[in-house]
């Protein structure tokens, strides 16, 4: 038996104690050598909240963690560096006033606009496509552009004119009619940069965008070269 | 944490340092994305919103305040709830898509946080831990398999917490 004096024996005891392990005569020495121990009760202290973590872990999980494939770190910086240079160019292009359309002339627009913009020397596979959202409540503008890549396809998503702190989620819809997400961006009033987002949806098998704002969701085609005179706006019961 | 350049605040606005942030920190965000959203696809997802957002608002981020590494999971947690949100509204599954876990998002953190520390400590400790903890076996059945005395085993769960919880302040946790 140890004696009272033996603090390192009995500090040893404290991991089986906090886990509700220790019984009989050990556990009785255990908790009458804490009565007059100050730093075996200031260690028990420390050691509980990690005890009390553990019915959280499954143990099936503690093998090694998985780990992320090695393009996505130049995934990642590729979109930043896509976004960056989608910012400073709509920066120019409003600097020069003849990009930017106010709510009532978006508005006025009658037909989804589809332009074909050859890209170069900036990692894409191919076209971007200009898809704008039309017949939208006055005061709104919603325009996209996507990139193909071979991970899939690059969006570029403008807002304006809803509510600031409005969370966007963005979804490309496929040939087949399912959904597929390209994530969720926030709307910030006085930002007017473009939120980059990505689907793993390739841009020919894109029929459509569909853009959440919480209240309201809106889809504009993305049928191929050929502009879509159709309107295919549409708002969904929330 | 890691040092960021020379600078005190908005210490995640160049490019070069969502680089630096992304090798430091990207495993054990995407171990958590997977953890939590149960995708590979959806997890890297995760993982790039959460620098894009990392760096669109690098400005904001004050070291002084918090690790980076902290900064990053909160932004990863909200990411990881607006995509749990997007999955609940949007009209059809993905094919190859999962269900979202059911797990509460901060219970899924703190499971997460364990199980990167018990990866982390030794494995005479982990496995001491696992067997008598987890699979709730007696210590003399586990000493007896491991050809040692029953007393190891109980100082070897006692060190074994003790490298749990230098491991979890590593990590930033705060109970």
């Amino acid at each position: 038996m140890k004696t009272r004096n033996d603090c390192r024996e009995w500090r040893e005891l404290l991991g089986a104690y906090a886990l509700g392990h220790l019984e009989g005569d050990e556990r009785a020495g255990l908790e009458a050598h804490l009565d007059g121990c100050a730093n075996c009760r200031e260690e028990l202290a420390s050691l509980q909240p990690v005890a009390l973590m553990l019915p959280h872990a499954d143990p099936a999980r503690f093998g090694p963690a998985p780990q992320p494939p090695p393009e996505l770190g130049q995934r990642v910086a590729a979109t930043i560096a896509a976004e960056r240079e989608r910012s400073e160019t709509r920066q120019r292009r409003r600097l020069f006033g003849g990009f930017a359309l106010g709510g009532a002339t978006v508005a006025a627009v009658a037909a989804v606009l589809l332009l074909f913009v050859f890209g170069g020397g900036d990692g894409s596979s191919g076209p971007e496509q200009q898809v704008r959202f039309a017949d939208l409540p006055p005061g709104i503008t919603i325009d996209a552009t996507l990139q193909p890549h071979s991970y899939g396809t690059e969006i570029h998503m403008y807002v304006h004119g809803v509510p600031s702190g409005t969370l966007c989620r963005v979804w490309l819809r496929g040939a087949g009619g399912a959904s597929y997400p390209a994530g969720t961006f926030r709307y910030r009033w006085g930002d007017d940069s473009d939120a980059v987002l990505s689907s793993a949806l390739d841009l020919s098998r894109t029929r459509a965008v569909v853009v959440d704002t919480g209240k309201r969701t809106f889809v504009a085609p993305v049928d191929g070269p050929v502009a879509d005179l159709n309107i295919h706006n549409e708002e969904e019961p929330t | 944490m890691i040092q960021l350049g020379n600078s005190t605040r908005g210490a995640l606005s160049r490019e070069r340092d969502v680089r630096e942030a992304y090798a430091a920190h990207s495993g054990e965000l995407y171990g958590f994305a997977v953890r939590s959203l149960g995708d590979a696809g959806l997890a890297e997802e995760a993982v790039q919103e959460t620098f894009v957002r990392a760096w669109r608002a690098g400005d904001r981020f004050d070291p002084k305040i918090g690790s980076l590494r902290t900064w990053l999971f909160a932004i990863l947690r909200n990411v990881v709830i607006d995509l749990g949100r997007a999955r609940s509204v949007r009209p059809r599954v993905a094919e190859g898509g999962v269900e979202p876990s059911v797990e509460p998002l901060d219970e899924a953190l703190t499971a997460w946080q364990v199980e990167e520390a018990m990866r982390r400590i030794g494995e005479d400790h982990r496995r001491v831990i696992v067997e008598t903890y987890y699979r709730g076996r007696p210590y003399a059945e586990v000493a007896a398999e491991l050809g040692v005395p029953e007393g190891t085993v109980k100082s070897r769960v006692y060190y074994g917490l003790r490298a749990l919880r230098v491991v979890l302040e590593e990590m930033g946790y705060e109970d």
